[in-house]
């Protein structure tokens, strides 16, 4: 699962996915990233991207 | 000014004296199987999920779950003279694999190191791999090259001969004339070693192939299909050239480097705390650390932590005392690079401007990927 949250600083997004234990991973956006890659394949399938949320960190 | 062009230098008996080619001509990372940083020697599951990755840079890649489990130096056996360490696959079950199963043990080696390969070019450099094979069944076994976009394959067998014998296998590829080989820090070409792959991912062993997602050769035993069966592998060598030459064996500081470009993790072991960087408190629920990576990275990492996050175990140590830290995140999306990042710690009762080093018990730590 992907969502977004904002980032304290710039209120810039923060990507994170979430893995089947609940673990939180937070990903850049870089295109050389393989995650960051999964994510947008994932979006352009139509994947639900939690929006953004306050500036609540994740645990 | 006369030149010797010669290949290796061998003795009376057939023995390589020297390399002739320079140092890293390996460009396999690991190819030892010493580095595993992820799983410190325990076995490894596939219960969940399409891969999973063991030693440093080798990745399980499966169609199915647990059908298998995987670990550095899975079964205790003695690994060939010269080696320390082996990879061990074991079969959790007798699976009858269909057209379109996959088991597979991969390395993507990145476009940088295989650039002057000139794969997708009239001049083409052939290469040789070479590797340690030791499994509990008998017969021809497959493996294979690929590209980035799994559009050209090169499946190849090797046979094993005697059961629970250690062999080395050679094999020397000629290089693909045809399709697009990447030479920057994308996959540069994947090299396979199948467990049993269905005849969809499966091709023709010796020749080079357009279909795509051919992960290994046509006739191939099943690891998998055997219950208990296992497959060990060790010093995986490719190598320019059409001559396998002695395993390259790098020190270990050397090998951790060239891991830690795609995969590294602060350590938990040593000390009662460890630390990842220092900073400043954002505010009062909120301290920043800066921390800068062991080697540049090949991307941006994905950042995670490992083990229990909670106020005992993570500390924020900031005017004078330490608070407890509740959560650790990765900055924004676009403030991570290659190079260092900043790691978030949310507190509670903290004052805003003050320096802070957040602090880590034994067993918790962050883990930082960019791998292929």
């Amino acid at each position: 699962m992907f969502k977004l949250k904002k980032d304290p600083i710039d209120n810039l997004d923060v990507l994170i996915k979430t893995n089947e234990e609940g673990r939180e991973s937070f990903i850049p956006f870089d295109p050389a990233n393989t995650d960051y890659q999964a994510f947008l394949k994932y979006q352009a399938e139509g994947g639900v991207v939690l929006p953004a949320d306050d500036n609540e960190q994740a645990a | 000014m006369s030149t010797v062009n010669v290949n290796r230098v061998v003795d009376a008996s057939g023995g390589v004296l020297a390399p002739i080619s320079s140092v890293m001509r390996n460009r396999i990372i690991n190819g030892a199987m010493v580095i595993d940083q992820r799983n410190a020697g325990a076995s490894v599951a596939t219960s969940s999920g399409v891969s999973v990755y063991t030693v440093d840079r080798w990745v399980a890649i499966y169609s199915q779950t647990s059908k298998f489990t995987i670990q550095q130096n899975a079964g205790s056996v003695t690994p060939p003279n010269g080696f320390k360490n082996y990879l061990g696959v074991t079969s959790s079950s007798a699976y009858s694999i269909g057209s379109t199963d996959f088991f597979i043990i991969r390395q993507a080696i990145e476009g940088f190191n295989v650039a002057d390969l000139g794969w997708g070019t009239a001049s083409a450099s052939s290469v040789s791999i070479s590797f340690w094979i030791r499994s509990s069944l008998t017969g021809t076994f497959g493996a294979a090259l690929m590209n980035s976009a799994a559009n050209r394959s090169y499946p190849f067998t090797y046979t094993i001969s005697a059961a629970n014998t250690w062999e080395q296998k050679t094999v020397t590829v000629a290089g693909d004339t045809s399709g697009t080989w990447l030479s920057d820090n994308g996959v540069g070409l994947y090299i396979q070693f199948g467990l049993g792959i269905g005849s969809t991912y499966s091709g023709t062993s010796g020749t080079w192939t357009g279909t795509s997602n051919i992960f290994g050769a046509t006739g191939a035993t099943s690891v998998v299909g055997t219950n208990g069966a296992t497959f060990y592998i060790t010093g995986v060598q490719l190598e320019v050239g059409t001559q396998a030459t002695s395993f390259e064996y790098r020190q270990y500081q050397q090998e951790l480097q060239l891991c830690q470009r795609y995969y590294w993790k602060t350590d938990s072991s040593a000390g009662a705390w460890n630390y990842i960087g220092s900073g400043v408190v954002y505010s009062s629920t909120l301290g920043f650390a800066y921390t800068q990576y062991p080697v540049l990275m090949r991307s941006a990492p994905t950042i995670s932590t490992y083990g229990t996050v909670n106020s005992t175990n993570v500390q924020l140590i900031a005017g004078g005392v330490a608070t407890g830290v509740t959560a650790v995140a990765g900055a924004g999306a676009t403030e991570t690079n290659p190079m260092s990042t900043r790691i978030d710690f949310t507190t509670s009762g903290a004052t805003g401007g003050q320096g802070c080093l957040p602090r880590l018990a034994n067993g918790v730590g962050v883990t930082f990927s960019a791998e292929l």
